[in-house]
């Protein structure tokens, strides 16, 4: 017979909430819960001890929720966070076993079969890894069984037990069947039958169960008893891509670090040129020898397969860290990973001179971006309004997944419509002489010079966003003046709302 | 200097428009038009809502109203508008328009509702007399016309093929479409503020010239005043599903598509006069009046040879001898004559041939109706059968009618079995063809609810805080959203979000929405109707209905007939059958609704008790008030029964007077009875005549009406203002210039101000729900005729309720045990007996007992049903047999065995749900397909196990209200009995034993929120297991409540009895309490402690005893 195995279950009941205060502090005092949207309406997906103290529960309309509490502070569901947070603790979980499997979305399976002893017994491994978990902030429960099912309703309802091998059938009998955690309907089947403990469930004879239930819940059951095995499927990688260099000696030189990472880095494109795809997002990842990680990621504005560019970019990136790596006593495991690879077109070879003057220039952006953060490296992008200041918003360069307007076509014989350059504020001007009620003005004085009208056309009557940006309708002009100046101006108010008193402004000079 | 606006999107363009027609034609009338024109995107829907505030318009100084639609292309053909010259025209546009309604689009095999799909070659077709203007599209303007690009192979239609092409310049295809038109085309220019206005006129004016085509003024108005761009904006961002800050430029940038004075036309378009002057001369070439639309009935019922007069009168006069058989009174004969005189008078008999066809094809069909309305209740009606209420049981109504304006059209709706009215329908559309018979529209407006929904998401507020907001307007039929329910919905009524949607959506509240197909008001047309009325599909498969709602019917006084579905009509038709079939002789003839035994004093004592749980119409909580108040004992009573409850009478405050006169008539015959009276100078019986059959007092809409004219003087044209006002007041707001005439003119004459003032609260109490008297004289022989069954046939009439669900008020919970109270056994649904409608079964007692049927069991399907008795033969031996010979899904047999149906053999819910889960899958694998059916599975032997736990009363009462909605078990407050008794909670019956004035707390489930019309009080019915409580919750204590009456399951009430004389009480509630807790933990009973583990409890299980399965 082989060895039995033991397996601790970790449940982690508050993993959404808990990862939003655990760390940058919460973000508000109020009751925080998580929304989650299904048949388009929101619930309660999610929510920490406190609120769930004030009557909420999971599964509640949103709505419901804010009548009974407030203020409530909620925040919306994010799967991948959460995902990734789990996959953190996985990480951390190393520490006790290598062999640790995710149980998405809050639990971990750690089988520890013949690794007990190391941390002084079972009892203290679950103990020890309670409180550490509970150090960090993470609300967890777990305990300990031959199998897998056993450990995972045992960490549920009775949380911090170790069962001794062979008392999974004794120690799960009295759970509400809803312990088992199987479909619905065979939940349903079973409280219809009056069953409601895992014992009562586990006396019916077990061709009553398999006709009824089907085989796979008996076998479910039996491992819930200890008396089957469950096979753990070992967990996934997270990064689309990865290498990794080892060292026996942890490493500290720069150097060495440095070839490393462009080691990894060739053995990455090699794939990636395989497979027709490049790096949009590296993420390079050191373990210090005391347990420690340290991570630094960069982006590219295109898919990138070019191990000296990678190279570069993690430099520019290392370079500019305001806490310097520091390797303490060294970094045993150097790790790179391609967090977002992106098909990319056949390369061909360009003889576009263009096409190598826009690949430098996306090079160049990606440098900056690396070296002065990505929100230092802007560019415009046109905005779906009718408000002229508006209507060019800047984003970070290295941007790709916006959605935008398109810029406004310019009719081909037509001249402008909106001025190159507009001025940083609207400018006042004075001394404006112009018919009513729409007319455009014949002279002005701007900047202490008076100017002439030559030739104007308009106006152009836009009104402003009644609902958030309260103002006065404007009516634009294109004009010309005597000195050949090309101007952008408006009154500001219709004649009838404010008489002879409008005010006018300059705003744009055309080019 | 004047100017016509001949491009006016209104709201009937649903989501363009942002200003009713009715309003685009005050606006014009104000600012001096010479004409104004309406043109709907693909659409004459508005123009008749147009039509009607021109009327009213002072006939000097109002505009001329052109109809029109502004033609919208699939093919990118720009917009054109285009204007009939005379009747021809317009048909040809009303056709143009149901042509593209009811094309599929491309893929589809059928044509969506709400869509017009156009192309350039339809507009071709239907061209002739068409005056259009072509509207260019603002983005492709300019440029110098280029030599044409179009591609030499082109064959004929070249002009129009080419038109869309790609790589086109703009201008070039603007002449091609002009060209293509030809003769009576202008094209559109308008000075809209772009910033290049007058480059483009001057453009436009180039182009008109080459095209030998006369430039038009138009401002593509979109409102009627600028103030309504904000709104115009709201609507945009809702037809494009984005908030106000994602909307960008498809808002218009500025606020000046409005009407715009003629001055300011002219001086905007100072550079060319002569488009100005377009407009005039555009507008006189039209001839074509909206009032030209007659109706021309079809031809079929009238026999060759005959005409339409003499037919009715033939058929008039063998139908009184088949009413009269022992001779027709003289009175009743003259009354004919007189009103067949009338009709062939006002041209009408065709309109009641037609609807003496449509009932004498359900008689033929054994379809039980009653014709309802102003002409339905005459003596020709009741001689040919579209009515059964007899003449001579209560006064002729008809008289009124044809005392009243004369150009009122009859009405006349005609309630059918609601189960069968299909069938009439069907042969309405074989008879007449479905160009010639199409439905009425009903127009879809925003209520409150639905624009707070909407508004609210423009602004960016999320869709649970619009949910509760709208979850706060009571019914469907609020109007403005106040303050107070903002903050009632948790919501800050100070955010300036909340603010600002709550203020829109009060603005669109009332805006038309959608058409949608009304529930059965046909028009019915001797040729096609689409000459008459753009026609479009419905959302039913082969239905299709007109752009035009009963209220423009009205206004163009084409006549309809509504074929309506009424429930209690089934109802009576099945306990008619069962009463038939298990007749003790067999030889009794069928009953019909005129042969039901009248005056029966057995079934008034009955009414009188308030006994009336099912019975049509009085068995609201307010009606069986009011039953033992009102006394009813002749079939008059119950005309005035049916109308009293109701927003008119109770408004007004005619209650109580009414009740006191009849109170004093009753013990006293003799008593004199006072009628209001003017000053001595007029004649003082003159109201006595109006209001003699009820007593002085005014109940029904019809009296309101008379008194407008005989007390107030109004005459005919401002009493059918009156009467449009009343019935459209809640989106019109015309009533309060009513009001005053109303009031000031009676008080002239020597009324007092009060009695003048109630009465017109009255009629503002009618607003939509008018009861007019001769509706509740044909209502009153449903009522008599469904109490005549409750009371001599309870069995029957139990069952027939249940077989007709869904109708009426109460849930089957309430009717079983209303039935059982009465004495009736009733037996649970069983697989081994029951059938799929509730049936009468003799007990040994030779009783009839009702035997509940597969129907009560939510979810089960009806084909099962039948499979159940067509196998069931001589009896199934046993549940295995049973599974065996009928071969249902298991899903079927799951529902069977969760309603407890195989007590039949032997198993309760619990063994027969276990023994249902062995059953195998219903997929067979293939290799066992052959085999037949799953009861051949041959390795399932006799199986021995253990018994499963015990199944607690409770658990099965509760598991029976979940799956049939009813227990014939006990009742799930007993089980709370101890601990309600141990608070010292009296129990519904209790609370009746109580003295007047009593403190009392009582507790219950809530079988029915009611809230009478505007009525200041709330009623709840409470219900334990020993009876129902009637709680009275008013206004104030409402608010402070309102979570608890919305949404308590199980509600605790403290407050005072009141029981009035006749014996009502009532318990006034001052303090409310949710209970439902309670009921939830009934559920949850013996369930283990579920340690850290959350409740999945959806509120929805605790509303009613819950609809999920999730019983133990």
């Amino acid at each position: 017979m082989p060895r039995q195995r033991r397996i601790l279950a970790l449940w982690l009941p508050r993993l959404s909430t808990d990862r939003l205060t655990r760390k940058n502090g919460r973000p508000s005092d109020a009751p925080l819960v998580i929304s989650g949207k299904a048949n388009n309406a929101l619930h309660v997906h999610a929510l920490e001890a406190r609120a769930e103290r004030l009557g909420l529960y999971p599964g509640q309309p949103l709505a419901n929720a804010r009548a009974m509490v407030q203020p409530l502070t909620v925040v919306p569901h994010d799967a991948r966070a959460d995902a990734a947070l789990l996959e953190a603790i996985a990480d951390w979980c190393d520490r006790f076993t290598p062999l640790v499997t995710l149980n998405a979305p809050n639990g971990l399976y750690l089988d520890i079969t013949g690794a007990a002893h190391l941390f002084g017994g079972e009892q203290a491994l679950l103990n020890d890894a309670l409180a550490r978990l509970a150090a960090q902030g993470l609300a967890a429960q777990g305990a300990i069984a031959g199998t897998s099912w056993a450990a995972r309703a045992l960490a549920r309802w009775r949380n911090g037990l170790v069962v001794p091998a062979g008392g999974e059938a004794e120690a799960v009998a009295p759970l509400p069947i809803a312990a088992l955690d199987c479909d619905a309907k065979i939940l349903r089947a079973l409280r219809h039958a009056g069953l409601k403990t895992v014992g009562q469930v586990a006396q019916r004879l077990g061709s009553e169960l398999t006709e009824r239930l089907g085989g796979a819940f008996v076998r479910r059951l039996r491992v819930m008893e200890g008396q089957a095995e469950e096979p753990l499927t070992p967990r996934r990688p997270l990064p689309d891509l990865m290498a990794q260099q080892r060292f026996a000696d942890p490493v500290v030189s720069r150097d060495t670090i440095a070839s490393t990472l462009l080691a990894l880095a060739q053995s990455l494109c090699g794939v990636l040129e395989r497979e027709g795809q490049g790096a949009r997002g590296l993420g390079a990842v050191f373990f210090r020898a005391d347990g420690k990680v340290e991570r630094i990621a960069v982006r590219a504005g295109a898919p990138l397969r070019d191990p000296s560019t990678m190279l570069r970019l993690l430099n520019q990136k290392l370079d500019a860290l305001a806490d310097p790596l520091d390797p303490g006593f060294g970094f045993d495991l150097i790790r790179l990973e391609v967090l977002l690879a992106e098909e990319t077109k056949p390369a061909s070879v360009s003889f576009d001179a263009n096409e190598n003057a826009r690949r430098q220039l996306r090079f160049l952006v990606d440098r900056l971006s690396a070296r002065f953060g990505e929100h230092r490296v802007m560019r415009f992008v046109p905005q779906d309004t009718h408000i002229p200041e508006a209507a060019a918003a800047s984003v970070p360069a290295q941007d790709r997944d916006f959605t935008c307007a398109a810029w406004p076509r310019q009719p081909m014989n037509d001249p402008p419509r909106r001025p190159l350059r507009l001025l940083e504020r609207p400018e006042e001007i004075h001394h404006v002489m112009a018919d009513t009620p729409d007319a455009p003005p014949v002279r002005f004085r701007w900047r202490a010079c008076l100017h002439h009208v030559a030739r104007a056309e308009g106006p152009e009557r836009i009104a402003m966003a009644w609902w958030n940006r309260p103002g006065l309708t404007r009516d634009y002009f294109r004009i010309e003046t005597r000195d050949g100046l090309r101007l952008w101006l408006y009154r500001d108010g219709l004649y009838r709302e404010t008489g002879l008193a409008a005010r006018w402004y300059m705003q744009g000079i055309f080019a | 200097m004047t100017y016509a606006e001949l491009a006016v999107t209104t709201n009937f363009s649903f989501l363009h428009g942002a200003s009713h027609p009715k309003e685009f034609v005050e606006e014009a009338g104000k600012l001096g038009y010479a004409a104004i024109g309406i043109a709907d995107r693909n659409s004459l829907a508005g123009v008749v809502r147009a039509y009607e505030q021109w009327t009213k318009e002072k006939p000097e100084t109002r505009p001329r109203l052109l109809v029109g639609a502004r033609l919208v292309f699939r093919d990118g053909t720009p917009d054109i508008i285009a204007y009939p010259k005379d009747r021809k025209a317009y048909g040809r546009l009303s056709r143009l328009i149901s042509e593209g309604k009811l094309r599929a689009p491309p893929g589809k095999d059928r044509a969506t509702k709400g869509e017009c799909l156009l192309d350039f070659a339809d507009l071709l077709k239907y061209r002739h007399g068409l005056l259009l203007i072509v509207i260019p599209p603002p983005s492709q303007l300019g440029s110098a016309p280029q030599a044409p690009r179009c591609d030499t192979r082109s064959r004929g239609e070249e002009a129009v093929g080419c038109i869309g092409s790609p790589g086109e310049m703009p201008g070039s295809r603007l002449t091609k479409i002009l060209a293509a038109l030809g003769r009576d085309t202008w094209l559109a220019a308008s000075m809209l503020y772009t910033g290049e206005d007058r480059r483009r006129l001057r453009d436009l004016m180039r182009l008109a010239r080459q095209a030998r085509v006369p430039l038009i003024a138009v401002n593509d108005a979109l409102y009627h005043k600028a103030a309504r761009r904000q709104l115009q904006d709201v609507v945009t961002c809702i037809r494009e599903h984005v908030t106000l800050k994602e909307a960008g430029t498809r808002l218009q940038a500025n606020a000046e598509r409005h009407l715009k004075s003629p001055a300011e036309m002219a001086r905007l378009f100072r550079a060319c006069p002569e488009a100005v002057a377009e407009t005039l001369r555009l507008a006189g070439r039209i001839r074509f009046h909206l009032a030209e639309l007659g109706q021309r009935y079809p031809r079929e019922p009238v026999p060759r040879g005959k005409t339409a007069d003499q037919h009715l009168r033939d058929l008039t006069e063998a139908g009184l001898k088949w009413r009269y058989p022992r001779g027709v009174p003289p009175k009743i004969a003259a009354i004919a004559e007189r009103e067949l005189a009338f009709i062939a008078d006002r041209r009408i008999a065709h309109y009641f041939l037609t609807v003496h066809d449509i009932v004498a094809f359900a008689r033929s069909r054994h379809i039980l109706c009653q014709g309802r309305g102003s002409a339905a209740n005459s003596v020709v009606c009741f001689a040919i059968g579209v009515t059964s209420v007899d003449p001579t049981d209560i006064d002729v109504l008809f008289d009124r009618f044809l005392n009243t304006n004369r150009r009122e059209p009859p009405d006349i709706d005609v309630d059918f079995e609601h189960e069968r009215r299909e069938e009439v329908i069907q042969y309405i559309y074989r008879r007449y063809g479905k160009r010639r018979a199409a439905l009425t529209a009903t127009v879809i407006r925003y209520r409150s609810r639905s624009a707070i929904r909407e508004v609210g998401k423009v602004f960016g507020l999320t869709e649970d805080i619009t949910g509760k907001l709208a979850d706060t307007v009571w019914g469907h039929h609020g109007d403005t959203l106040e303050e107070h329910q903002i903050r009632q919905g948790d919501a800050d009524p100070a955010n300036r979000a909340i603010a600002r949607a709550r203020h829109f959506a009060n603005e669109l509240t009332g805006f038309p929405r959608h058409l949608s197909q009304h529930v059965g008001g046909f028009v019915l047309a001797r040729y096609k109707l689409d000459w008459t009325v753009p026609i479009g599909p419905a959302a039913m498969d082969d239905r299709w209905f007109i752009e035009w709602d009963k209220d423009d019917l009205d206004t163009l006084a084409i006549m309809k007939v509504d074929v309506l579905a009424l429930g209690m009509l089934t109802c009576i038709r099945k306990a008619f059958d069962l009463i038939h079939a298990h007749a003790k002789s067999g030889k009794e003839p069928r009953l019909l609704l005129a042969t039901v035994p009248r005056q029966d004093p057995a079934v008034y004592d009955m009414l009188c008790k308030g006994d009336a749980i099912g019975v049509f119409q009085v068995e609201s909580r307010a009606q069986m008030n009011m039953l033992p108040r009102l006394q009813p004992r002749t079939m008059y009573d119950l005309t005035v029964e049916v109308a009293i409850v109701r927003p008119g009478p109770i408004q007004g405050g005619m209650v109580h007077p009414y009740l006191k006169r009849r109170k004093a008539r009753r013990e006293n015959p003799d008593c004199v009875i006072e009628y209001p009276r003017p000053g001595p100078e007029y004649p003082q019986d003159e109201l006595e005549n109006v209001l003699g059959k009820t007593l002085g007092v005014p109940l029904f809409q019809e009296q309101a009406m008379r008194m407008a004219m005989v007390a107030a003087k109004f005459t005919p044209e401002e009493a059918n203002g009156l009467r449009r006002a009343m019935a459209t007041f809640r989106h019109a707001g015309t009533i309060h210039t009513f009001e005053r005439m109303f009031v000031d003119r009676m008080v002239a004459r020597g009324y007092q101000e009060k009695f003048a003032q109630d009465c017109f609260n009255q009629i503002k109490g009618f607003g939509e729900y008018g009861f007019p008297e001769s509706h509740a004289a044909s209502f009153a022989l449903l009522v008599y005729v469904s109490a005549w069954i409750k009371k001599h046939h309870p069995a029957a009439f139990c069952a027939a309720l249940l077989n007709s669900q869904p109708m009426g008020f109460y849930a089957p919970a309430e009717i079983v045990r209303c039935a059982r109270g009465h004495g009736v056994t009733v037996l649970a649904p069983d697989a081994a007996f029951s059938d799929w409608d509730n049936k009468l079964e003799r007990t040994a007692g030779g009783a009839l007992a009702v035997r509940l049927g597969f129907r009560q069991i939510d979810g089960f399907r009806e084909d099962d049903g039948h499979t159940i008795m067509h196998e069931r033969g001589y009896g199934y031996r046993s549940f295995a047999d049973f599974a065996r010979r009928t071969g249902l899904s298991r899903r079927a047999l799951v529902l069977l065995a969760e309603a407890d149906g195989y007590r039949g053999f032997g198993l309760d819910r619990r063994e027969g749900l276990w023994a249902v889960r062995r059953l195998p899958d219903d997929d067979p694998l293939p290799l066992f397909a052959h085999e037949g059916n799953r009861g051949a599975a041959p390795e399932q032997g006799q199986e021995h196990i253990a018994p499963l736990p015990r199944m607690a009363l409770s658990d099965h009462v509760l598991a029976d209200y979940q799956t049939t909605r009813l227990s014939l078990k006990g009742y799930p407050t007993q089980f709370l009995r101890p601990r309600l008794e141990r608070e010292g909670i009296t129990s519904c019956a209790g609370v009746g034993q109580l003295r007047d004035g009593a403190r009392v707390r009582c507790a219950g489930i809530v079988l029915v929120r009611q809230r009478p019309g505007e009525g200041t009080a709330i009623f709840i019915t409470l219900s334990d297991e020993t009876g129902v409580c009637n709680v009275v919750v008013w206004e104030r204590t409402f608010e402070l409540f309102r979570k608890e009456v919305m949404g308590a399951r199980l509600l605790l009430a403290e407050g005072r009895v009141q029981k009035s004389p006749e014996g009502i009480v009532h318990l006034m509630a001052e303090k409310l309490i949710d209970r439902s807790g309670d009921l939830r933990s009934l559920m949850d009973c013996g369930e283990p402690s579920r340690a850290h583990h959350p409740r999945h409890a959806h509120p929805r299980d605790v509303k009613v005893l819950p609809p999920s399965r999730d019983f133990h």
